[in-house]
Order: C-alpha cells, then structure tokens, then sequence
C-alpha cells in the first residue's frame, strides 16, 4: 500500500549482486587461471603507474597528494548521499484527505481520512473477536485507499471477519455517498498467540 | 475523485502478497555506504599524513597491482566468499519473494488478504471439532498451495479422517482463497490421555 519503489529496490539488489558476484569471479580468476593471472601480471602494474602518474599531473597545492584522491571522495560522498536518499525514501503514502470535491463555484468539500478512520475503528473496537486493529489512509496511483488491518482470535473465520468488515464498510458508505477502496489484512500474529481462544462478549453495564 | 468503474486492486494485493525487498535493499544500501566511509576515511587520513586504520589507499592501489604475485589462500577465499554474496542477492532480486498470505477471492466491497496463520487456526479449530479432540491437538501448517493438518486424537476415541477431511474441505471452499490451497488429513497412530 505503501508507495516504496519496489522495482528500484530490485533494482539495486540486483546490480549489487552483479558487481559483487563478477569482483569475486574476477579475483578467483586471476588467483587462480593461468592465462589470466599472467595477462593481468603483465598489464596491472602498468595500469598503476599511469594512474599514479597521472595523480602527479594534478597536485593539490603544495600539500603533497593530488586532486585525484579530492575526485575519489566527492565520488563517494555523492555515492552515499544518493544511498541515503535511497534508503530514506522507503515507505510512506500516507494520507490526509478522503474526499475532496468542488461542489459548487463558491467553495469546495473536504472530508479528512480521521472521519472514515475513526467511524471504522469506533464501530471494529467493539467486535470481541478483533484483538486489536488499526485503520490508515493511503494515496495509491492518485487515489485515497483504506486499509484496515486486524488482529483475530486464534480460531475465527477469515470469511465471516471479512464480511462483518465489509458491512461495516458498507455503512460508512451511506455516511459518505461515496465507496471509498479499502483493503482488509486479516492477521494473526503475537498477540493472537497469546490470547484465549474463547471469546466472552462484552456487555454494555459491564463493571 | 469518485471511481464510476469498479476500483482495480490488483497493484495493492500484488504488494500485499508479496515482499518489496526493501530490508534487503537497506541492508545492501547500508553495507555499501559503510565500505564508502571506510574508503573516503584512509583517504582523508592519508591527505592529513596521518597514520591509517587498516592500510593506506596508495597500499591497497599497490596490492591489487600485484594480486596475482601473494599467496593465493586469501584472495580464492575472499573471491569465493563474494560471489556467494552475489548469487545470494541477485536470487533475492529476481524470486517474486511470496509473503505468507492468501486472498480471499470473492470480496465484495473491499479487497481481503489474510495470514496463513489464521486461515491455519480456523482449520484447526473446525478439524479438532470434527475430530472429537482439543483444538490444541490441532496442528495445522499453511503454505501457499497446501494445508496439512496433524491431528493426535484423544486416547480411548475413534477419530473419522474422512469426517475431518470433509470438513476442512468446506472451510476451505468457503474461505475461498488464492492461489487455491489443497488440504490432507494427517491423523497420528498414538492418541493423547485427557486431550
């Protein structure tokens, strides 16, 4: 639901594992094939030279190293940043607005997420056999989506649990006039471990 | 704003049922900024003539100039080691990643994914009822074509598997999941004494 970029995050595993699978070939192969091995005793060194020569060729004031290792750093600095970005782009999609519409010429109609989101949440609290749940709002391709995860008794129905949430969906459609798309996450998890399987309904002059 | 066409929720239960990768990713993300830290360090360690952590850039530059010189103990290990790496990431990158939840087929209103884990407890509860026994005795394990369900009967009754079997064949038809998952009935030979 979220709007992580997933291609990309496939994307970068796969180049990592690419350069990092042909730097392990590429060392096995020298240390170890003949040909390649003198191939590379021939060439290597010359290699380093030119670039060490060419260090020299651009000396960093009177300091002694080069411009080529300042180059270096900014390449890497630059690396980082973007892997940071990278990493801080993870996730979000978060939303605040349900409904917006420009009923008339003189003003506009804004419905906030928390009004669907508590309705939901008020009306799932008091099913005994939800655990726990948790009702958010995302912007998926433009569009406002509901999400509404629960948590369940060990031993509940997904069937029937989607379809008690699904009224209740329903009913929020009447409040609104509008379907708004929403996606239920039946979970078990820890806390359904831990809890009793029987459920004792809660009544309303309970002490 | 309001959809006239029945909303499409094939891009959100695509990305609910599987994984996006992104700790992985992280983790490659993270690793590779650490070595360029540890790089961009000697290098300005070296730059200010100060004493390296490991080994100065120039020596390293040097090192692998001569690779095919030194022992070659470490560097076939280092390779190996690293191709391993890579194979690792790369089947991380291609495989679709299935994260263990199903689809319930015929939503209504809203699109339904639920955990294995529950579909595997509701199981449980309907095959120890059919099978006269505590849902405890019940252990049912759900993967993304087959639920197998291990059932150990109370010591002194008959357990019926075909009972059990039908059972759990209706839960699942009404759970209606996707992708379809095929159930079978183990029943253990020794029963249990008070389950």
């Amino acid at each position: 639901m979220n709007n992580t970029n997933r291609a990309l995050n496939r994307i970068l595993i796969l180049v990592i594992g690419l350069l990092t699978l042909l730097a392990g070939a590429a060392l096995l192969a020298i240390t170890t094939v003949h040909t390649i091995r003198a191939d590379y005793r021939a060439t290597a060194p010359t290699v380093h030279g030119d670039l060490t020569g060419w260090f020299k060729t651009i000396p960093l004031a009177g300091t002694g190293t080069s411009w080529g290792w300042i180059l270096i750093l900014a390449a890497l600095v630059l690396i980082v940043v973007l892997l940071l970005i990278f990493i801080f782009r993870q996730g979000h999609g978060h939303h605040d607005t349900l409904l917006r519409e420009d009923t008339t010429s003189g003003g506009a109609t804004v419905i906030d997420s928390e009004v669907a989101e508590q309705a939901i949440q008020h009306d799932l609290d008091e099913r005994p056999e939800l655990l726990a749940s948790h009702v958010s709002t995302y912007r998926v391709r433009r569009t406002p989506v509901l999400k509404i995860v629960v948590t369940c008794r060990r031993g509940e129905s997904p069937r029937q649990l989607a379809e008690h949430i699904e009224n209740t969906l329903t009913a929020l459609d009447t409040l609104l006039g509008r379907q708004i798309p929403a996606l239920i996450q039946i979970s078990g998890g820890f806390r359904a471990r831990l809890s009793r399987r029987t459920r004792v309904a809660r009544t309303a002059h309970a002490r | 704003m309001s959809a006239p066409a029945p909303y499409s929720y094939r891009r959100i239960l695509r990305r609910e049922t599987h994984s996006s990768r992104a700790v992985l990713a992280i983790a490659a993300a993270v690793a590779i900024i650490l070595l360029c830290l540890y790089a961009g360090a000697e290098i300005i360690l070296m730059m200010v003539n100060h004493t390296a952590l490991l080994a100065a850039p120039q020596d390293m530059l040097s090192a692998l100039s001569t690779l095919g010189a030194t022992p070659i103990a470490v560097p076939v290990t280092i390779g190996i080691l690293l191709m391993l790496l890579g194979v690792l990431l790369i089947i991380g990158a291609l495989t679709p990643g299935r994260r263990a939840r199903h689809q319930l087929l015929p939503s209504i209103r809203a699109a339904v994914v639920v955990d294995n884990e529950v579909i595997a407890s509701a199981l449980a509860r309907h095959a120890a009822h059919a099978g006269n026994t505590h849902p405890d005795n019940a252990v049912v394990s759900v993967s993304a074509h087959r639920a197998v369900i291990h059932l150990t009967p109370t010591s002194g009754t008959s357990v019926r598997s075909d009972a059990v079997e039908n059972v759990t064949r209706e839960q699942l038809a009404s759970f209606e999941l996707y992708p379809h998952v095929h159930a079978s009935v183990v029943i253990n030979a020794n029963g249990k004494v008070g389950a």
